[in-house]
């Protein structure tokens, strides 16, 4: 377990953030009472939440741009927030929206209520009464002032004052004032002495008295008090006015100011009625707005850590199926998710142990195959292996070595078809082919076949493969290149043979000659004519089969005996024409002669190599007769990382019958009439005691062709 | 204005939406009802500076309506005196606040202005009257000639802003969009003769 602790889907400073979202909206609505002292706030609360739905707003419209990229990106979890988002968007807003429809309804239908006609006339009603009843007090009033004025008009000047604090205390008048006909205050009393200034007309007064000669009205004084104020023209020898302020009874005031203010708290709400929906409308609509662009922000927020771990499982599996087994990916929540997470990760962590083991297995068997195939390649034994259908699997270097074919490049096809390529190898592979489609079991054939560097003998071994149901899955085949042994063995057999003949027949031949010499000797002058040239014929017979038999042995001691006598640096190139020029002389043969660049140096018996090359030219003179031609190329070859020398020596006679190529280094194996056959059979000893080769260029097809290759002496090693 | 008015619900989601992009527009409008500052005037007596302001106001439909429906409207006139300097802020000698109410009393049928920096309370019988009383202002504190440096030079300030804060909340959001209610002038100035 990554993890214990089980976290909410959504972080706590989110979570802060929507707490002031709805703190915003509640000091809104707050604000929105009359009476509140957020009243004053309303304003700025009002932008606060503006600008934070404009904030939501951004951030849903970047977080629905964002996901709309993943989504073309095809990124992984675009497609299961897209849907869980829509989902979410769709369920919030449906029932949102038909709530927020209703409570308009309500809402305006609520406010509407608030005013009809009934109430409205009512309230103009009682404005009125109240107005009437003000009035018909001024009225009341204006009428006990005219009647003071009769008073004050026999009043004189000296005694005005008396009489206007006397008839203001008469009159109930808080304030009673006497003023000229330019305005001069005259006389003036008030029932609270420490007035000193009385209240004084303003123009619009003076102008409505001077027009009307009286005047009357209820003027507020202070915040709530009322008062009448009437001013009547008094009628003595010069015009004068009297002004009079009569007190409202608080009651009447209180009860009047009631009413005006009901009145006009009814108007103002009516006036407003509009305004009041529409500012209704606006902070429902931003709570509606903010909460939902709220609810669609944490949705997604919330959204995305929920599928957070579903895009980490589509990326790790997509990393697993592209061979990346080391996925660990983190547990984000102990639900649901977060175990479908732990268990991924237990699978890609057993898939890269599998992995590792199963790596591990193969470099052992690679190191085991590569182990063999090294031994195989290094074998000397050819080996090459075939599937159930006989068609070649694996083949090794030693393959190559014994019949000259890169047998690997064949791989998957059958000997056959190996055949198609080279025809000079078709009797050896037929052979193979049809051991390995008749033997059930192990088999050995000794395969003999003409070869580039002629006959070769090949000794095989078959060993059929089976399942361990039984069935044959292919086979394998071993083949050793047993021509050097055989030939060996021949040479050593015909080397013994050799020696017992030289030591066997020549003894007596020497006695045997001594006594026809003997008889001739002896008898030929005893006999008659005729009789003695019947003897001398008969021993002379004898004497030269003698001298042929001893000669013949002397042959047999010569391939018998070792030829590489004194190894010296022999340039091969000076030696063949030396030899050649002895030839030229004596027949009419035509040499054509390439020695290549520079010296031919090999390690060698100059006598023996001589020897080769005699017997060599002396054949192909026998077989071109006197009007031939002879052609040696002499060049230097590498094989198998070694240097020889070669030489090539042709002629254009009738050349060698094909029955005869394979035997003819043989003993005893000749084409001549008169002839040991034991030329060429120690032409090839002399060769391989020197570490060489000869044999039957086939590929010539006109006369007979000889190839001889020597090891070649390097300048460096002298 | 009739769509601020439409009692349609789904047109208020609508004008949420629309307001602070109609707010927005009409943030650099120069209304035609704005109140001017038509006079100002600077007089020595003795020691001291006198200062009078004519203030010119226009009362928009919308404004004459809510006055009439019982709505208070107040007006802050504010004065202000500042020494010029060239690289630093200017210092201010005086910053004087003079904030009037105007409201109509449906008993009396009259129309009441109150000078709420000093309480004084004046009544007329016609909103022209009312705010005829409101135009001429000469009750601005007095300044000493001591204050001045006769070296330097001075402005004086008068700006009346309407304050559209103080209406009633369901008016504000309107108001605050209407060019109906921009009442308020621009800054007025005028160097100080010494």
């Amino acid at each position: 377990m990554a993890s214990e602790k089980i976290t909410p889907p959504v972080n706590f400073y989110v979570l802060i953030l929507f707490g002031l979202i709805l703190l915003s909206l509640q000091l809104m609505s707050s604000a929105m009472q009359e009476s509140s002292e957020l009243s004053a706030m309303y304003s700025w609360l009002l932008l606060f939440n503006a600008l934070g739905s404009v904030v939501l707003l951004v951030l849903v419209g970047a977080n629905i741009f964002s996901l709309i990229q993943h989504t073309k990106r095809r990124e992984a979890g675009s497609r299961l927030t897209t849907r869980m988002v829509s989902l979410f968007v769709v369920l919030a807003l449906a029932p949102a929206v038909i709530v927020f429809y209703f409570s308009m309804q309500f809402l305006h239908q609520g406010i509407d209520s608030w005013f009809n006609v009934e109430i409205d006339r009512a309230l103009e009603d009682a404005l009125e009464l109240s107005q009437a009843s003000l009035d018909q007090r001024t009225r009341w009033h204006l009428k006990q002032t005219q009647q003071v004025t009769g008073k004050l008009e026999e009043s004189s000047d000296s005694m005005v004052a008396a009489d206007i604090e006397n008839l203001r205390e008469l009159s109930g008048a808080s304030e009673m004032t006497l003023f000229s006909h330019q305005g001069r205050i005259i006389a003036s009393s008030s029932i609270n002495p420490g007035d000193i200034l009385p209240s004084l007309p303003d123009e619009h007064i003076w102008l409505q008295l001077r027009q009307n000669g009286e005047y009357v009205a209820l003027t507020p004084i202070h915040e709530e008090e009322l008062m009448v104020r009437v001013i009547v023209t008094v009628k003595t020898a010069e015009t004068k006015y009297l002004q009079a302020l009569y007190p409202v009874p608080v009651r009447i005031a209180d009860l009047a100011d009631s009413v005006e203010f009901a009145f006009v708290r009814y108007q103002e709400m009516n006036y407003l009625r509009n305004s009041l929906k529409l500012s209704f409308s606006l902070a429902l609509s931003l709570v509606l707005l903010m909460s939902l662009l709220a609810a669609i922000w944490v949705a997604f927020i919330s959204i995305r850590n929920i599928t957070a771990p579903v895009k980490e499982l589509v990326k790790g599996t997509k990393a697993v199926a592209l061979g990346y087994y080391d996925q660990e990916l983190p547990v984000l929540a102990q639900d649901d998710l977060g175990f479908l997470v732990e268990s991924f990760n237990d699978m890609t962590h057993r898939i890269s142990q599998a992995r590792d083991e199963t790596r591990q297995a193969g470099v052992e068997v690679e190191n085991q195959r590569a182990y063999l195939e090294t031994i195989l390649a290094n074998l000397t034994a050819g080996v090459i292996s075939f599937d159930a259908i006989y068609k070649i699997r694996t083949a090794n270097q030693a393959a190559y070595r014994i019949f000259h074919v890169h047998v690997n490049q064949f791989i998957g096809q059958t000997l056959i078809e190996l055949v198609q390529s080279y025809a000079e190898l078709a009797e050896p592979l037929k052979s193979i082919q049809r051991l390995l489609e008749q033997a059930d079991d192990i088999w050995q054939q000794r395969i003999a076949f003409l070869g580039p560097n002629g006959r070769q003998e090949l000794l095989c071994r078959g060993t059929p493969l089976f399942s361990q149901d039984g069935l044959r899955v292919g086979a394998v085949v071993v083949f050793d290149d047993v021509t050097d042994l055989i030939q060996a063995q021949k040479n050593a057999a015909w080397g013994e043979v050799a020696r017992r003949l030289a030591h066997e027949i020549k003894n007596p031949l020497t006695p045997i000659q001594l006594s026809a010499e003997r008889l001739q000797h002896k008898l030929a002058d005893k006999l008659e004519l005729a009789d003695a040239v019947i003897l001398q014929k008969s021993t002379r017979t004898i004497v030269q089969q003698v001298e042929a038999m001893k000669e013949m042995v002397d042959d047999f001691s010569e391939y018998a005996k070792p030829s590489k006598k004194q190894a010296v640096v022999i340039d091969l190139a000076l030696l063949i024409q030396e030899v050649l020029v002895l030839y030229a002389l004596k027949s009419g043969v035509k040499f054509n002669a390439d020695y290549g660049d520079g010296a031919q140096l090999i390690h060698g018996d100059p006598v023996s190599i001589r020897q080769v090359l005699h017997n060599l030219i002396k054949n192909a003179l026998e077989a071109i007769g006197a009007n031939g031609l002879i052609n040696i190329s002499l060049h230097r070859v590498q094989k198998n990382n070694t240097d020889f020398i070669e030489i090539g020596l042709y002629d254009d006679g009738p050349g060698i019958k094909d029955d005869q190529i394979e035997r003819i280094f043989e003993p005893y194996v000749t084409t001549k009439v008169k002839g040991t056959g034991l030329g060429l059979a120690i032409v090839k000893k002399i060769i391989e005691e020197h570490g060489g080769a000869i044999w039957v260029d086939t590929a010539r097809k006109v006369g007979a062709g000889f190839i001889i290759q020597f090891p070649a002496c390097n300048v460096e090693s002298l | 204005m009739r769509l601020l008015k439409s009692n349609n619900p789904f047109c208020c989601l609508v004008y949420a939406v629309l307001f602070f992009l109609y707010a927005s527009f009409n943030a650099g409008y120069a209304a035609e009802f704005s109140a001017e500052v038509s006079q100002l005037e600077s007089v020595r007596h003795g020691d001291n500076y006198a200062f009078s302001a004519g203030v010119i106001y226009h009362l928009s439909d919308n404004a004459k309506s809510a006055l009439q429906n019982g709505v208070p409207l107040f007006w802050n006139l504010r004065f202000k005196i500042q020494q010029q300097r060239d690289l630093l802020w200017n210092i201010t000698l005086r910053n004087d606040v003079i904030r009037y109410r105007i409201q109509y009393h449906a008993l009396l049928n009259m129309y009441r202005v109150r000078n709420e920096t000093n309480g004084e309370i004046t009544s007329f019988s016609t909103l022209s009257a009312a705010l005829e009383s409101m135009s001429m202002v000469t009750d601005f504190p007095e300044l000493k000639a001591v204050d001045i440096n006769p070296q330097k030079d001075y402005i004086c300030a008068v700006k009346v802003d309407f304050d559209r804060d103080a209406l009633p909340l369901p008016l504000r959001p309107i108001a605050y969009v209407n060019p109906q209610w921009y009442l308020s002038s621009n800054w007025t100035l005028w160097p100080l003769k010494k």
